[in-house]
């Protein structure tokens, strides 16, 4: 039954097959842009609510600036954010933006995407590589807008935990060092990739405030609320949790509010999920830092467009365009979340 | 029962050990959180139980949970659903999950791993495209059927029960019923000790297992509704995400053999605690999360290490015993 291939059939063909991809290999991916309008690419660092606005501002700048602009967000981590700018290279681009996951070991794949088409970084950088320019928030100081925000609810002091999807990610230790430093009254740090942070698990004992530990989740909801809960079940007289990521003050607030605890337990948040720009309403969240995720979108098409166009006037100073970031209280969240609601719908 | 006396054991161990360490593992609110979480995951476990017991697997209930707590805020909240007709709906999802399990593995004679494994990307996937990648959630609405995930009712001493709790307990006792009290349970049993000798015996085999899958997806279909109600955020994209490692470990951490036939309801009540009580013993204990995995992995091999050594010495001895013609 089994029809045998005979050696010489097998090395022919073997021998077609290399030959073909050789030359299909030699064949530089033509420019995405055969006529019509400029094709770049905005590759988040996952899947997110906070991509969505992002991706809203990627949206309006198209209209803008007449380009076409394809969001990409990778599920898996650094995986499929490789698998996806390789795709994009096949294809051939006009100009990348990338939210790079791990900038020290990515390096290769950025400089390489780098090579072959206009490649800047958005929000979270990757400063030894050969992208054109960075544009984001220092992490770092937002920590310290929330460390802020954590004293004025505070005033007396207490003990606070943070809480963080993952510690790996820069933005994560930025965002971490910056609320230590600002509760143990520490001078500001320069920001980097070598900055030094605290080590994890022991407790930061300052003047007024205990920072406990930090408490990771690996972005599993149920695992966030949890350890919540187990953080009010070990330190009863805990006064402060403050959530790193967009998911983690909602999942505090679903905690406090089982337990009881929704408005004397004091949540500091970071981003603007809903859910805790209405407990900034109704007074159950001390208040949110905003990295305006819509300009993120909007900058990069806009600076990619300009570079795809061939115009080098568009990048901006030092390779930095800081999107500033906006402290939300009680006294501008209703006019912010009206300011959020009319980007989201631009980018509709 | 005796089988279930090792991973009981290290069940008190966890418990006792984290109880002299810390005075707050023992307050009232810990234990709610800790029956609460439980009794949510309890529920797919059992599910996954019944498929592990005939000797197949179920890869995606991590995937059904993550489809159903999506589908279901999407309907109440986007499509403005009644909430029977939106449970219903989900539940029916989750019927037609499990049956399309069955059906494919037991007609189609296609392999319960590659069936299930293609469900985890396809039913996952079918979330992120019904909900367009949105993070759902139900707000401040709904909160009474919220309840039924995080509501508590007050029992004698004032100690109060999470709602989750009699929903896995219903569930466990009829699991139980079904399994150890009814033919069914029986015919489930014998095929995954040995599916030819079953079927020759006059056991509809494929009836039965497709009863499994059903039953496996149903209860991943009533977690994803359980969980999405507790968390009210739900990422589709990672709601339920490794869960079915979560149910497949405490299945056979409670005594189910991955070879089929064996297994209690139980014993999947106390493996899913362990589980349960480890992560939340870490977190009480203060020890860093970034150890969490290490220490699990390290604690449960060696549960099971020292179960397997103690069951020898009894079977050593039971042999001996026999031998020396003693009663």
């Amino acid at each position: 039954m089994k029809s045998k291939i005979s050696a010489r059939t097998f090395l022919l063909t073997l021998s077609i097959a290399v030959a073909a991809l050789f030359t299909a290999c030699d064949k530089k991916p033509e420019g995405g842009a055969s006529g019509g309008k400029k094709k770049l690419a905005y590759v988040t660092n996952g899947v997110d609510p906070f991509w969505n606005t992002a991706a809203a501002g990627v949206r309006a700048a198209e209209k803008k600036f007449g380009v076409e602009c394809e969001v990409l967000m990778p599920p898996k981590g650094v995986v499929d954010q490789k698998r996806m700018v390789e795709g994009l290279l096949a294809r051939g681009v006009d100009g990348i933006a990338i939210s790079s996951i791990d900038p020290k070991n990515q390096i290769d794949l950025i400089n390489e995407a780098a090579s072959r088409c206009p490649l800047i970084t958005h929000d979270s950088d990757a400063p030894e590589s050969k992208r054109l320019c960075f544009v984001g928030m220092d992490n770092y100081k937002a920590g310290r807008a929330a460390g802020k925000l954590v004293k004025s609810a505070l005033p007396q002091g207490g003990k606070v935990m943070i809480f963080v999807g993952r510690l790996e990610q820069l933005n994560s230790q930025q965002r971490r060092q910056g609320v230590i430093d600002e509760l143990l009254d520490r001078p500001a740090l320069t920001t980097g990739v070598t900055m030094k942070t605290d080590p994890n698990g022991f407790p930061l004992i300052g003047e007024k405030f205990t920072v406990l530990d930090t408490r990771t989740d690996n972005f599993d909801y149920a695992r966030a609320k949890a350890n919540a809960q187990d953080a009010m079940a070990s330190v009863p007289d805990l006064a402060c949790m403050v959530g790193l990521y967009a998911y983690n003050a909602p999942q505090c607030m679903e905690a406090a509010k089982e337990a009881g605890k929704i408005g004397t337990m004091k949540i500091v948040s970071f981003d603007e999920q809903e859910a805790v720009l209405q407990g900034i309403a109704d007074g159950t969240v001390v208040g949110t830092i905003s990295q305006q995720p819509y300009y993120y979108g909007f900058e990069s098409v806009r600076i990619l467009a300009g570079l795809a166009n061939g115009d080098k006037s568009v990048l901006p100073k030092d390779g930095f365009l800081e999107v500033p970031i906006v402290e939300v209280t009680k006294a501008n969240v209703e006019k912010f979340r009206v300011d959020l609601k009319k980007m989201q719908e631009a980018g509709k | 029962m005796k089988k279930l006396l090792g991973i009981f054991g290290l069940f008190v161990f966890i418990f006792v050990f984290t109880a002299l360490r810390s005075p707050n593992f023992l307050s009232a609110y810990n234990l709610q959180n800790l029956v609460g979480w439980t009794s949510l995951f309890g529920i797919i476990s059992i599910g996954a139980a019944f498929v592990i017991i005939t000797g197949g697997i179920d890869l995606s209930i991590g995937s059904t949970v993550g489809l159903v707590g999506s589908l279901l805020s999407w309907l109440l909240m986007h499509k403005g659903w009644s909430e029977p007709a939106a449970l219903l709906a989900v539940l029916a999802v989750s019927l037609l999950i499990g049956l399309s399990h069955g059906l494919l593995i037991t007609k189609m004679r296609l392999q319960p791993f590659v069936v299930t494994l293609c469900g985890l990307l396809l039913y996952r996937g079918l979330a992120r495209f019904v909900t367009d990648d949105e993070s759902q959630g139900f707000g401040s609405a709904h909160d009474g059927l919220r309840r039924i995930a995080i509501g508590k009712l007050d029992v004698v001493g004032g100690f109060a029960v999470p709602v989750s709790v009699f929903i896995m307990v219903g569930i466990a006792v009829a699991a139980a019923i079904f399994l150890n009290r009814t033919i069914w349970g029986r015919y489930l049993l014998a095929l995954g000790r040995n599916e030819t000798a079953a079927r020759y015996s006059g056991i509809n085999t494929d009836r039965m297992k497709i009863t499994a899958y059903v039953i496996c997806s149903l209860l991943g279909g009533v977690g994803g509704i359980l969980f999405s109600l507790n968390l009210n955020s739900i990422q589709p994209s990672g709601l339920g995400e490794f869960y079915e490692l979560y149910a497949i470990a405490a299945a056979v951490l409670g005594g189910c053999s991955l070879r089929g036939g064996e297994g209690t309801i139980l014993g999947v009540i106390i493996g899913t605690a362990v589980m349960r009580v480890l992560y939340n013993a870490i977190n009480i204990l203060g020890i860093p999360t970034h150890l969490e995995f290490a220490i699990i992995g390290t604690v449960i091999l060696a549960g099971v290490i020292a179960d397997e050594l103690v069951k020898r010495i009894a079977t050593k001895r039971r042999a001996v015993r026999a031998l020396s013609g003693e009663p």
